[in-house]
């Protein structure tokens, strides 16, 4: 905001109060209300506003509270958003954030992981950083980016992860996947949280960041599974949702014989996300379910 | 009003009336694909609103409103390539019929969720309350898009934000086959906006040029002050169905008979006098000459399809 005055926020209690997650804190007090904008209840109004102001050359950021309540903006998102450069030669340089993710015993409204429901629409770019230096480098990309980009953040990594901020050059390019870990027994592929818990792994495991889901980086899915020849797909959306699809189509399609295994999906069951703990950390990938699962995957 | 006011908006409704039957033949004869929607009956409306702005400002029409592409300085060439699906029209072949917009002149192409474009206006309205400029950005809603919770939202920010954002309110008496009681309890629509959404609103005989006309400028002159969001809803009746497929046969002879003598382009003309005869002659040729130039435009390239889904792909 300060190297770029189109920049601009929109989004619920994001001014004064600083956001639900706090991720706008200090921002009204430094750039004032025509630049951290306090909107009315109206996601499917904001988004669509941001698109317009697009239009007219602004960079703006929207803030969804809950990643959730994409569903509110979807029409906005994939209808308009999506299709107007590719018809019209309007480009639309907006970025979506939105917190995403479970283990905060959110439920089914408030826990959500829906980065998949726009994961395969042409003109739309899908951003879930998992770490801080991403979360820095891809946020500055993608505001510098000229097409419409949601942003997922894990909610859990906002306390989870701590470190200093990066330097304000740090750029993370977007559409490129990062070996966050080497190994030679097996791919974890995953992104987000799934980083972090895949770090906790003691097996020999390559572990590969996507950070960026749609369009993803084939070329590094490849590269790492050619090295490896098992896969492992994490992901907190339910298993018939999200990427995991997408990959699995992609090692099927052009990686056959680069696997001595089936490829293996750890994701939640195809359920709503519950709310009772006991229910969420049985739904949730955990280093427990990862470890199993990897287990089988080497023994296979 | 100026007399060359006058025969501009005789000229831009005529456009699009010649226009429009030029294309319904096309698409009878299948050199058309798709559907073909047409203003038949409010080409008033959508010619004074063009009319109605300035360089600058922005404008995001609607299916029935091809006057207005016009008026801001859309070619008809390009109009006609857009329907006739063309490589190097608005759409580059990708989108058909009205659907479209051209960034240089100011217009936003059309989306089929109607109501979505009332939130996209009031953002580019509030990109120029931002930065000061003295721009005005107008959009249409029928009946229809006013049951559509984008509508409320979109109407909802403009008066909150207190952006240089025009409603133009087309009640023409449908939605589709639905009529508007059928739609809402009070088909006012002027009194409801600005009842509901404290938005100042008009409600003006919208087959009538030059009382549209007024109602509108005045509308738009007021955004640009800094008087905020402004209304005109414009009453009219839409003169065909919905689309080429649908022959209206439901709407009741009282209703059309009552619209008898509002043809909005006889009106004008009568009031034009002789010299509206010299503009007939010069559409006609203009519409042909800019069909002739389109049908000779290139067919798209099924291989360059996938190109521009991205502004930067990656």
């Amino acid at each position: 905001m300060r190297s770029d005055e189109r920049v601009f926020l929109l989004g619920e209690d994001i001014g004064h109060y600083g956001g639900a997650f706090g991720v706008t804190a200090g921002l009204f007090e430094e750039f004032g209300a025509h630049r951290v904008m306090d909107t009315p209840i109206v996601e499917e109004g904001f988004v669509g506003a941001a698109i317009g102001a697009a239009w007219q050359g602004e960079r703006p950021v929207v803030e969804l509270q809950f990643a959730d309540f994409a569903s509110c903006p979807f029409d906005m998102i994939v209808t308009v958003a999506a299709k107007t450069h590719w018809r019209s030669g309007i480009a639309v340089p907006i970025v979506i954030r939105a917190p995403n993710g479970g283990g905060v015993r959110g439920g089914p409204f408030h826990a959500s992981s829906p980065e998949g429901w726009f994961v395969g629409v042409p003109g739309l770019k899908v951003v879930c950083p998992g770490t801080i230096e991403d979360a820095y480098g891809l946020l500055r990309s993608a505001i510098e980016d000229d097409d419409p980009v949601l942003f997922f953040e894990h909610k859990a990594l906002y306390r989870k992860l701590k470190g200093s901020k990066p330097a304000e050059e740090t750029r993370t390019p977007l559409g490129r996947a990062r070996v966050v870990r080497s190994g030679s027994d097996a791919t974890v592929i995953t992104y987000g949280a799934g980083v972090e818990l895949a770090l906790g792994l003691e097996h020999d495991v390559e572990i590969l960041d996507l950070r960026t889901l749609w369009p993803f980086d084939h070329e590094a899915v490849l590269e790492s599974v050619g090295r490896t020849s098992r896969a492992l797909v994490l992901q907190e959306p339910a298993r018939s949702s999200g990427v995991a699809g997408h990959i699995l189509a992609l090692l099927a399609s052009e990686g056959f014989e680069l696997l001595d295994a089936p490829p293996v999906v750890l994701a939640p069951p195809d359920t709503p996300v519950p709310f009772a703990p006991e229910l969420e950390d049985a739904y949730l990938p955990s280093a427990r379910t990862l470890n199993a699962a990897i287990e089988d995957l080497l023994a296979y | 009003m100026p007399t060359d006011t006058r025969l501009e908006l005789f000229r831009l409704m005529l456009l699009q009336r010649t226009f429009e039957e030029r294309t319904w033949a096309l698409y009878r004869q299948g050199r058309i694909s798709g559907s073909m929607y047409d203003g038949l009956g409010q080409e008033a409306v959508a010619a004074a609103a063009g009319l109605a702005l300035e360089d600058g400002d922005v404008v995001a029409p609607l299916n029935r409103e091809l006057a207005t592409h016009f008026a801001r300085g859309v070619t008809v060439a390009d109009a006609f390539r857009n329907f006739l699906g063309r490589g190097d029209g608005p759409t580059f072949g990708r989108d058909g019929n009205m659907h479209f917009g051209v960034p240089a002149r100011g217009v936003f192409p059309l989306v089929s969720m109607l109501g979505n474009l009332c939130p996209v206006v009031v953002g580019a309205a509030l990109a120029f309350k931002r930065r000061g400029e003295p721009h005005v950005a107008l959009t249409f809603l029928g009946e229809g898009a006013f049951s559509v919770g984008d509508v409320h939202e979109g109407l909802n920010l403009a008066g909150v934000w207190q952006v240089p954002a025009v409603f133009i309110l087309q009640s023409n008496g449908y939605s589709y086959s639905t009529p508007s009681s059928a739609q809402m309890v009070n088909t006012h629509l002027a009194e409801r906006i600005q009842g509901g959404w404290s938005i100042p609103a008009v409600r003006v005989d919208g087959t009538d040029a030059l009382v549209a006309f007024d109602a509108i400028k005045a509308a738009v002159e007021r955004a640009r002050a800094g008087e905020g969001p402004q209304a005109v809803e414009c009453v009219t009746l839409r003169g065909h169905g919905h689309a080429a497929h649908d022959d209206a046969s439901y709407v009741p002879a009282e209703l059309r008979a009552s619209f008898a003598g509002r043809d909005p382009i006889e009106r004008l003309a009568a009031e034009i006098g002789p010299g509206a005869e010299v503009v007939r002659v010069a559409v006609v040729e203009e519409i042909s000459a800019a069909l002739a130039e389109a049908e000779a435009s290139p067919a798209p390239d099924p291989a360059a399809m996938e190109r521009g889904i991205y502004a930067s792909p990656l």
